[in-house]
């Protein structure tokens, strides 16, 4: 589905990315796991093509997009939510779905969703979505931010989704909602790639994990080897 | 957008221009006025958009990763130079044409004779703030749009081709310059300078009303417009003077401008 083959890129003068190699399977929910500033949201923006990749290669579905515009790469199909939400403070959500199902609509897809599926996918993983669908972006709390981010990212009918720290900031009861959420999307066939810096939670929602450390990884496998690893544990909590 | 053009004045002054000349082609002495003369006007708006469409990509596209004092200078700069070229397309005099006011007559209102061209201005802008208005706020372009200015990054994650929206709103703001410009050339002429002055007045409209905002340019534009006209006849001396007189004051009470946000 998804392949970084060794990746080198620069924020500015400084060389954050270093080699870093990672793959993302068919309906495989993945975690990247590191403190902050460990290069994780770098990792998720060069995937987006929100950075330009200094070396290396990106590779969806087989096809080579290193050198692709982001908007290019979100109608390939892959959906992205920052770790700020980003969401568009004066529109409504209801606008900010509007959005994505514009361009996930202009996508000539075979296997694509049509919009009331999507719709209706959205609402079995997000309920209470209907609820504030007329608000503005700006009167949304953090919890909603991020679930409309993550919504919104599924309206372009995405075959992955990018999560940059969806748990972050949210009560641990609001934790464990959004894990089954992130289930219940990877049952419906769709990768995962969640940037996460509490390894707890990653080996929650992870089939395979990696750990990045100033910008390189320094481990991959399942979590529960994670977990037993001591330099990674030791290296992620600090 | 988030650009904020200096050179704006000037390319309401080409539209000027350019309708004064067209219609000077067609309506100029020899010819017959006729009604349809008034589709000429849009040739100003039309030609303003082309120089948007050529002007956004190639001179301001690689500034907006700059600080805005870039933007400043280089919009400053395009100010001066189309200043310039009109001068030395158009010559130093003034392009005038009442072909238009000629045909439409004039109306007596509460006793005063008004032309009814003035009339027709009205209904235009009128028209034309309903217009965008709708089209910024009940069009999927719209939505688009408003996203863009938002928060381009996560516009273009999610699928926005963020360069073609910038094109397509510069030239739309083009457009409504050259518009402005065009529909103002029958009762004022096409005179260098005006621009420049159209740019100070819209200062003070931005300023009041808040950048970024249409309600706000609505607002401080009829604001600024009424100022003016009883300074004209009330307090001519000191009528610029009270206009920036209420500029600082809501710069003192609301420094992003009534409708604009800090």
């Amino acid at each position: 589905m998804l392949e970084l083959d060794h990746i080198n890129t620069f924020r500015g003068p400084a060389h954050i990315l270093r080699g870093v190699s990672l793959t993302v399977g068919d309906a495989e929910a993945v975690c990247l796991v590191g403190r902050n500033g460990a290069g994780k949201t770098t990792t998720i923006d060069s995937i987006m093509g929100l950075l330009p990749v200094r070396s290396g290669k990106v590779a969806f579905k087989g096809r080579d997009i290193t050198r692709l515009p982001a908007h290019e790469r979100a109608r390939l199909g892959i959906g992205y939510s920052p770790e700020d939400s980003g969401i568009f403070p004066d529109l409504t959500v209801a606008e900010n779905f509007q959005i994505s199902q514009l361009m996930g609509a202009s996508r000539a897809r075979g296997a694509s969703a049509s919009g009331a599926e999507t719709d209706e996918r959205i609402l079995a993983v997000f309920p209470e979505v209907k609820e504030f669908t007329g608000r503005r972006g700006l009167n949304l709390s953090g919890g909603q931010k991020k679930i409309v981010a993550i919504a919104r990212a599924m309206m372009l009918s995405p075959a992955i989704l990018l999560l940059d720290e969806p748990f972050e900031g949210l009560a641990p009861v609001v934790v464990n909602r959004f894990i089954d959420a992130v289930k219940k999307i990877k049952g419906m066939g769709i990768s995962l790639l969640i940037a996460e810096s509490n390894l707890n939670t990653a080996t929650r929602v992870a089939d395979r994990l990696y750990a990045i450390d100033r910008g390189e990884i320094i481990f991959q496998g399942d979590p529960k080897s994670a977990l037993g690893n001591g330099e990674v544990m030791k290296t992620i909590r600090g | 957008m988030r650009i904020v053009n200096l050179a704006h004045g000037n390319l309401y002054a080409l539209g000027a221009y350019v309708a004064g000349w067209i219609l000077g082609l067609f309506a100029g002495p020899g010819h017959e006025p006729k009604m349809w003369l008034f589709f000429l006007l849009l040739s100003g708006a039309v030609a303003v958009a082309v120089a948007g469409a050529i002007l956004e990509p190639t001179l301001l596209r690689p500034l907006y990763r700059r600080a805005e004092e870039y933007q400043l200078l280089v919009t400053f700069g395009l100010l001066l130079i189309l200043e310039d070229l009109m001068h030395l397309v158009w010559g130093p005099y003034p392009l005038t044409s009442s072909a238009l006011p000629d045909l439409l007559g004039s109306s007596t209102i509460l006793g005063a004779t008004y032309p009814n061209y003035n009339i027709l201005v009205i209904v235009i802008g009128f028209v034309a703030a309903v217009g965008l208005w709708a089209f910024v706020y009940r069009t999927k372009f719209g939505v688009i749009l408003r996203a863009t200015s938002q928060n381009m990054r996560v516009a273009s994650a999610l699928g926005v081709n963020v360069k073609r929206v910038y094109v397509q709103a510069f030239t739309l703001g083009c457009f409504m310059a050259g518009l402005g410009g065009a529909v103002i050339m029958p009762i004022s002429g096409a005179v260098l300078g005006m621009g420049v002055e159209a740019l100070i007045l819209a200062f003070v409209v931005v300023v009041v009303g808040g950048l970024g905002s249409l309600e706000g340019a609505l607002v401080g534009s009829i604001i600024v417009g009424a100022v003016r006209t009883l300074g004209i006849t009330y307090f001519a001396e000191i009528e610029l003077a009270v206009l920036y007189l209420i500029a600082v004051v809501v710069l003192l009470a609301r420094p992003a401008g009534l409708f604009g946000r800090a």
